[in-house]
């Protein structure tokens, strides 16, 4: 078990709109995946395709070989987790019951609240650093907090792999970095394979080990971060006229956008 | 982060004060439920100690009592508490899965739809037996009448209710219309299938629409679980590996047949589905597991209690329970719509 998703040929379409066209994508298992594009190029719904909530028009998504749309929803979900980007939470709901709510896939109909599951919700809470607001209402929680209580829903689910959908849209700077941090800390000490849509580049250079670049539903560039982010990448998919230095902190690929010709003279005048 | 030092106290004291609150809420139900039970069947016209009504329910005593109060009394208070315990559970499943605190059976035309298939069967000189069959079509036919206009829209609130309200209106009018045709057969029981009664209830029809309720009940407490599941949202549900659509569905249905078969009982009694979910909510807090069984409970001594006011504390005799339970209704339903539209309301995501 690598946890290796793989897709050939998928089409996902909504109605009559073909969103994601004649995708052929490996997603290694036991890293930390980034899929960055515009807006609108089918990043979240790549996403739903590969974890079942969209069946694909044409192809197949596999994991780790099997057709994840021969398994049972329930044998997915123990070992497939996501973050939609922008979840629902329930009126009301405490951290810890919405945590709760991530063992569902392991529970039978009858069984009751196991030692196991408990284990798993503290962890996840531990993990996440949401410990002390366990009783606090979700819909009253900083939209850092609110985020890091989904991530622990998520964990407390206890799959191999986890994708996130835009995780840090909508948290300022710090909370983007404690939410990245997590997730690489989830990598790195818990194994989990991460696959997350993410819309800055930089930190898509920074946290992933690879990299899908989509544009208009289809695959512009896969690979490490230094093999794929380049000028002409960011030129063609973004329609960014840029420079890539090296990052001064991690030598990762740094995006620099040229600087806006009317703005620049405007100052230096 | 911030707040850690002064959460900790916060956190055990609202945990357990949640806590005890629903099991303070619980027992006072119980007790409630117990105390009405035993006064129903001392009351009326052969008033009697309740030493007495509960030694006559055992079959003990004078034959009269006994007969009154293990033919009539007894039947009447059973056929309130189920009823009431379906309508109350049902209003709490619907207004959960359509996140939609107008949501009830009896808004949506699911109750008028089931006293419809209860009459329809009956005027066709069928046995009492089959009532709760044919209110259980009648409620599924008005579910998917009210899918039918409603559905495309993505069930918005008003919408919904003004197609279900219509929806009702309509099914109420095609009872009236069965009873004024078949006098024979249905003007003995009119009063329970244009307004909602328990009056004259008899042991076959209660074990009848009583058992199948108590069977559907569990079944709905089973699916608690998936309920809560649900409130995440569709593709937070589908990630916990809960195949949404057909869990709506048989939420839906469930909720549908334990409002058919209240109806199979007590006719289309309004505002108990509706006011119940929010009783718990203001006792309780947000939903839990226990809130499904605890709206079942209160469903049940409100009907109980209704039905108790009516027989004997109003000045005016022979009152239909759901004449009490429309009066109380209507009001409520109209203050959950304008808190619904109000300004403050609509700006909340």
């Amino acid at each position: 078990m690598t946890h290796q998703l793989r897709t050939e040929g998928l089409d996902l379409r909504y109605g009559d709109r073909l969103v994601v066209g004649g995708l052929d994508l490996t997603l290694p298992g036991g890293a930390v995946t980034a899929i960055v594009g515009p807006n609108a190029c089918g990043k979240s719904t790549l996403l739903r395709g590969l974890s079942r909530l969209l069946a694909p028009a044409a192809g197949t998504v596999t994991l780790d070989g099997a057709d994840i749309h021969r398994m049972s929803a329930r044998t997915l979900a123990r070992r497939m987790g996501l973050l939609p980007q922008q979840p629902v939470t329930p009126e009301a709901i405490t951290v810890e019951a919405l945590v709760r709510l991530g063992r569902y896939p392991h529970q039978r109909l009858l069984s009751p609240w196991s030692a196991a599951d408990q284990r798993a919700v503290e962890e996840a809470l531990e993990r996440t650093g949401t410990t002390v607001l366990r009783d606090l209402p979700v819909d009253q929680l900083s939209g850092g907090q609110r985020q890091r209580a989904w991530i622990a829903l998520a964990l407390a689910q206890d799959t191999e792999l986890l994708l996130l959908d835009e995780p840090t849209t909508f948290l300022d700077l710090r909370h983007q970095l404690d939410v990245l941090d997590l997730v690489a800390a989830l990598h790195a000490e818990a194994g989990r394979t991460v696959v997350m849509v993410l819309h800055d580049l930089g930190q898509a250079a920074r946290y992933a080990d690879h990299m899908v670049v989509l544009k208009d539903g289809r695959l512009a560039a896969a690979g490490t971060p230094a093999e794929v982010l380049d000028a002409d990448l960011v030129r063609s998919v973004f329609d960014v006229d840029c420079r890539v230095i090296p990052d001064p902190e991690t030598g990762t690929p740094l995006v620099v956008p040229k600087a806006s010709a009317a703005r620049h003279a405007a100052t230096t005048a | 982060m911030t707040g850690a030092a002064v959460l900790p106290r916060t956190r055990s004291s609202s945990r357990t004060r949640v806590r005890r609150r629903v099991l303070l809420f619980t027992g006072s139900g119980l007790v409630a439920l117990f105390v009405l039970l035993t006064v129903s069947l001392t009351v009326g016209e052969m008033p009697m100690s309740a030493g007495t009504a509960l030694r006559a329910l055992v079959g003990l005593g004078d034959a009269g009592d006994v007969l009154v109060v293990q033919q009539f009394r007894a039947p009447r208070a059973v056929a309130a508490v189920v009823a009431g315990a379906g309508l109350g559970t049902a209003g709490c499943v619907l207004q959960r899965l359509f996140r939609n605190p107008l949501a009830s059976p009896d808004v949506m035309g699911v109750t008028g739809g089931a006293s419809l298939g209860a009459v329809a069967l009956l005027a066709a000189g069928a046995s009492q037996l089959l009532i709760p069959v044919g209110a259980l079509g009648g409620g599924l036919l008005a579910a998917l009448l009210l899918g039918a206009f409603a559905w495309r829209s993505g069930l918005a609130v008003t919408r919904l209710v003004l197609t279900g309200l219509a929806v009702q209106a309509g099914l109420a009018a095609a009872v009236n219309l069965m009873i004024v045709r078949f006098p024979a057969e249905l003007a003995g029981s009119a009063l329970q299938w244009t307004t909602g009664s328990v009056y004259g209830r008899t042991w076959t029809e209660v074990w009848g629409a009583g058992g199948a309720m108590v069977v559907v009940l569990t079944v709905a407490l089973v699916l608690h679980r998936a309920l809560a599941v649900l409130d995440l949202g569709d593709d937070s549900a589908g990630a916990l590996g809960l195949r949404t659509s057909a869990t709506r569905l048989q939420l839906l249905f469930l909720a549908v047949a334990l409002a058919s078969l209240a109806a199979a009982l007590a006719g289309p009694v309004t505002f108990v589905a509706l006011a119940v979910p929010h009783i718990v909510r203001f006792v309780t807090g947000p939903p839990t597991a226990a809130s499904l069984a605890l709206a079942g409970l209160t469903g049940a001594v409100l009907l109980l209690g209704s039905d108790l006011v009516v027989q004997h504390l109003l000045p005016v005799e022979g009152l239909p329970v759901g004449a009490v339970t429309a009066t109380l209704g209507a009001p409520w339903l109209l203050v959950l719509m304008l808190r619904q539209s109000s300004p403050v309301r609509r700006r909340q995501p």
